[in-house]
């Protein structure tokens, strides 16, 4: 059976606008598993706090006040890991009722913490990929030589001659064109979809457990955004990774995802087995997941002179956090029997079946 | 070290239309505030040396005081080797630099705009004359083309803060170039052609006056603190202001042989007055360009 | 396609010299690298003539006889008329300006009126002590700002980040001259020694403090030390939160191999060449009050002297040297970013 690979829970990750002087709740107390070889898919609309979810575990945020409250494990084959080690130490927070009200944070501390860590994570566990990759390399240096320290920091290969040539292999494996020339070339040589081909290649050159992919596709051309989900997709089943899969794309991720969560506004909605999620005939899904799914223009919709369905209302504010549930204001199937409590209590997860959780108060 | 608490305030105002002083970082607003002290205090000591207001007479000397540090009765800022007054003396200092000053800001200002404006909103051809002009009034030393002008011209502090505008002239020209080129990005200038207006109201009423001022006020404080800095220099190098009449820059020099024998504060009272004004002038215009031209 | 494969694999004629050159530097000079900086060269000099045009203007437009002072001759009127005319030189701008151009271009700058000696010769040794002052005084302002720059930067604001800069500030706007005196004072009284250097000594110790108080004064005092923290907090700030940046770390690299470039590298190439005017300016206080004799104290004494040949051999060679500086910031900036250079 499946063991687990990376387990969040309650994860909250703030940060401070100056400019509005309030807090910005980018993630509101998140928790998800991955299995060891899964491919999870994280959905959501730009602002629910997908990326900074993983750029929180990651040790990535600049920003402050930052990871404030939470833990994140990691399994592998030593046994557990705590990513998130005494963040409570660092950590002083005042609430009012459930509400965080005031941070006081040792942010030097913890970063130092955090980053004792880390060091043994980074690519050497989990590898992670970014949304633009020509800007995720460093301009100064060649392809190549990015992808061979990774070699020579991560693996057992120590001679840059044998690094190379690893390079040169994953370069191959990852299907870019004339891998001995785009070892030589700078990052602004490269094109959109090439570069992004680059980056998992360094990224899986160290042989990492896990991989995080943050919108691989977002910002490429659409006929390379789907050989990307392809490439991904091969490399899966070759090197049985497990593979964390954010986009807002939700064709994206349902081709790949073994198992999806849907977020908004810094919470995780509903999560569960593809294809329980994306079962379009189930009546028991989250309003927002059903509203998602409706709004890809399909051929039927299309054909049949059908509107193109879109998510009535804005995108959330996550700095005014609403009392009740997140999606109230935008659902379409609110319903009286519930809706009071809609407004003014935020539900919890609740299983709908055994692995297929959602968090809404209509759930039976 | 620990941070203090970042406070989510209960009640959040929703119209959040804070000005930008409101918001603005206090350590620049206290900038601002020394720097507006200081402007101040040049101000009126320019006003009491034009109007001889001075408490005392500047070339009186008191033979039973001299080189009496600050806090001394009947002098608040202590007297000179001579023993003359410090304070009348260094409020009369401020007459060599600051109408000079304001020759050289003047001319900095607008040849800097008429520049910026060439390179920013012409651009091309204009563009590249205007960055060799530059390049050219850059590659001269300040001080070293102030020297030729003055082995040419004699000593002339109103020919020297000619030259002083001059090479300002390509800072202010850089930064209103570069101004003109962020508007034209966010398709400002664009707009107000296809508004209709003509083009010396685009350039002066909108660029210039709406979205320039703040760049100008500000290249102003350097440009006095550069001022400041090229006279009392020339005046210590004996180019400037001759003595009895006093100049910052003079003082410190005729100070110099008593205070490399232990007497520090006839040179020393005037470099500090030296010290906190071009300080109050670079911290002006460091705390307005933070506020009004918004901080990284 | 890659340059280099290029003329490597079709390199069967052997007497172009770039594919030489491109096998034992292919990563730095390239054809396009060349080119490039054969045109930064092109406008250099064209920048050059420029400065001499404005500098021999501004000393044709003296009060006084112009020709007579720049051949060094100031004698009699009928002396000068002579020699003009022995010359064929018309009294006309543009006959004395390309006239002496010419002397120039040969290395002829004709003769101080105060020492009668040649100019350059002079001149050329001056600047040399000079350099020696400015460049170890930049190296001290480098080493106080930079610092300062830096943990302006990584750390977030706070009352020592902010007392540092304005501290820095401070320093920054205390006139030269002043500290110079100091220095003095000190160096007599803590040392029991008079700083007037004039070049070296043999003796060892005397030849170290005789650097060290005209090195500390321009470097402390010449204004730029705000200037290099300002810069180095901005660009290191920016370069913090680059994405790549982002990657190094969730590589597990270092942060700083990967933003030494822009970091450091750049940044400290740019203060340097960028302020050499400014530390010339200082140099002519300080060679002053230390009686230096570089091309700080030429320039003062002749702008006394009205020496105009002296004075005019002075402004072009300072702003060769500025000039100069700008050449090999362009040059390191097209090395080291693989962009620049093919654009």
């Amino acid at each position: 059976m499946s063991t687990p690979h990376l387990k969040i829970d309650n994860l909250h990750t703030y940060f401070y606008s100056k400019q509005r002087q309030a807090f910005i709740h980018s993630v509101n107390g998140v928790s998800l598993n991955v299995m060891k070889g899964e491919t999870l898919g994280i959905v959501g609309e730009s602002g629910s706090g997908k990326s900074v979810t993983m750029l929180s575990l990651m040790g990535l945020i600049n920003a402050t006040p930052g990871v404030l409250k939470g833990s994140v494990k990691l399994y592998t084959e030593n046994g557990e890991l705590d990513l998130l080690p005494d963040l409570h130490n660092y950590v002083d927070l005042r609430k009012d009722g459930n509400k965080i009200t005031a941070v006081k944070k040792d942010i030097r501390g913890w970063n130092k913490r955090h980053q004792k860590v880390m060091k043994n994570i980074w690519s050497k566990e989990i590898s992670m990929i970014f949304q633009n990759p020509k800007a995720a390399f460093n301009p100064f240096e060649t392809i190549g030589k990015q992808i061979t320290e990774s070699i020579l920091l991560h693996t057992d290969i120590k001679n840059p001659k044998e690094a190379k040539e690893k390079a040169l292999y994953w370069l191959e494996k990852v299907k870019i064109d004339s891998p001995t020339l785009r070892y030589e070339n700078y990052p602004y040589g490269l094109s959109g979809g090439m570069s992004q081909r680059a980056m998992v290649a360094m990224a899986l050159a160290s042989e990492p457990s896990l991989l995080i992919a943050d919108e691989p596709t977002t910002g490429l051309d659409a006929t390379i955004q789907s050989k990307i989900v392809d490439l991904l997709e091969e490399l899966k089943e070759s090197l049985g990774v497990t593979l964390i899969l954010i986009s807002h794309d939700i064709s994206v991720i349902s081709r790949l995802s073994d198992k999806i969560a849907v977020m908004y506004a810094g919470n995780v909605l509903e999560h569960g087995p593809a294809d329980s999620i994306l079962d379009k005939t189930s009546t028991q899904r989250h309003p927002y997941t059903r509203a998602l799914l409706n709004s890809i223009p399909s051929k039927e919709n299309v054909q049949e002179g059908g509107y193109l369905m879109s998510i009535e209302g804005e995108v959330p504010d996550t700095i005014m956090v609403p009392a009740g549930c997140r999606f109230y204001e935008r659902c379409q199937a609110k319903d009286e029997s519930v809706r009071i409590k809609c407004a003014e209590e935020n539900p919890p997860l609740t299983p709908i079946t055994e692995d297929h959780f959602s968090r809404c108060w209509k759930n039976k | 070290m620990r941070a203090s608490f970042l406070h989510q305030p209960i009640e959040l105002d929703i119209a959040q239309t804070r000005s930008i002083w409101k918001r603005a970082d206090r350590g620049d607003l206290l900038n601002i505030a020394y720097g507006l002290i200081v402007l101040s205090t040049v101000l009126i000591s320019y006003i009491m040396g034009t109007f001889d207001l001075l408490p005392y007479d500047p070339e009186e000397m008191d033979l039973d005081l001299m080189m009496m540090g600050p806090f001394t009765e009947g002098h608040l800022l202590g007297t000179d080797f001579m023993g003359r007054d410090m304070m009348s003396r260094l409020i009369l200092g401020t007459q060599a630099y600051f109408l000079p000053g304001m020759l050289a800001i003047f001319i900095s200002l607008t040849l800097g705009s008429l520049l910026g404006v060439l390179a920013g909103y012409e651009g091309g051809k204009t563009d590249k004359v205007v960055t060799y002009l530059n390049n050219l009034i850059d590659s001269f030393p300040r001080l070293v083309l102030i020297l030729l002008v003055v082995a040419a011209f004699k000593p002339n502090i109103y020919y020297i803060m000619i030259v002083v505008g001059l090479t300002n002239a390509p800072i202010v020209a850089a930064s209103i170039k570069n101004k003109i080129i962020s508007l034209k990005q966010r398709n400002f200038v664009e707009s107000a052609i296809a508004m209709g207006f003509p083009k010396h109201t685009i350039i002066f009423k909108h660029i210039l006056w709406y979205n320039c001022r703040a760049l100008l006020i500000i290249q102003a404080t350097l440009g006095m603190a550069e001022a400041i800095l090229m006279e009392t220099s020339l005046s210590y190098l004996g180019f400037g202001v001759q003595e009895p009449t006093p100049s910052w820059g003079n003082m410190v020099q005729a100070g110099s042989n008593y205070l490399m024998q232990g007497d520090f504060w006839p040179s020393t009272a005037p470099a500090l007055a030296i010290l906190f004004t071009i300080l109050g002038f670079h911290l002006l215009g460091d705390g307005l360009n933070n506020v009004l031209e918004g901080k990284k | 396609m890659n340059i280099r494969q290029v003329t490597l694999q079709g390199d069967k004629s052997p007497a172009i010299n770039f594919s030489t050159l491109a096998d034992i530097f292919p990563r730095y000079i390239s054809k396009p690298v060349l080119i490039t900086i054969t045109k930064e060269l092109l406008v250099t000099m064209s920048l050059l003539l420029g400065v001499s045009l404005v500098a021999f203007t501004i000393l044709f437009m003296a009060p006084g006889d112009p020709f007579a002072l720049l051949l060094g001759n100031d004698g009699s009127l009928a002396a000068s008329e002579e020699l003009k005319e022995s010359l064929g030189i018309s009294n006309s701008w543009a006959g004395q300006y390309f006239s002496w151009l010419g002397n120039i271009l040969q290395g002829d700058f004709g003769t101080s009126i105060r020492s009668g000696e040649d100019v350059f010769p002079s001149v050329f040794e001056a600047t040399l002590n000079t350099l020696y002052l400015t460049l170890a005084a930049i190296f001290i302002t480098l080493s106080i700002g930079f610092p300062i720059g830096l943990i302006s930067a990584l750390r977030s604001e706070s009352v020592m980040t902010r007392s540092l800069s304005i501290v820095a500030y401070a320093i920054s706007a205390l006139p030269i001259f002043w500290l110079g005196y100091i220095a003095v004072y000190v160096s007599t009284t803590y040392f029991d020694y008079f700083p007037l250097a004039s070049g070296f000594s043999d003796d060892g110790e005397v030849q170290i403090l005789k650097f060290l108080f005209p090195v500390l004064v321009l470097g402390i005092g010449s204004g730029m030390i705000s200037e290099v923290v300002r810069h180095v907090r901005l660009e290191i700030s920016r370069v913090m939160e680059e994405e790549y940046i982002r990657t190094a770390r969730a590589k597990g690299a270092s942060v700083w191999k990967h933003a030494l470039k822009e970091a450091f590298i750049l940044p400290v190439t740019e203060l340097v060449t960028s302020k050499i005017p400014f530390f010339i300016g200082g140099a002519i206080i300080v060679e002053q009050i230390f009686n230096w004799h570089g091309m700080g104290r030429m320039a003062w004494q002749s702008a006394q002297d009205r020496d105009f040949p002296v004075i005019l051999c002075i402004t072009l060679v300072a702003a060769l040297l500025v000039r100069g500086g700008s050449l090999i910031h362009k040059i390191i900036y097209i090395i080291v970013n693989p962009r620049a250079s093919h654009e």
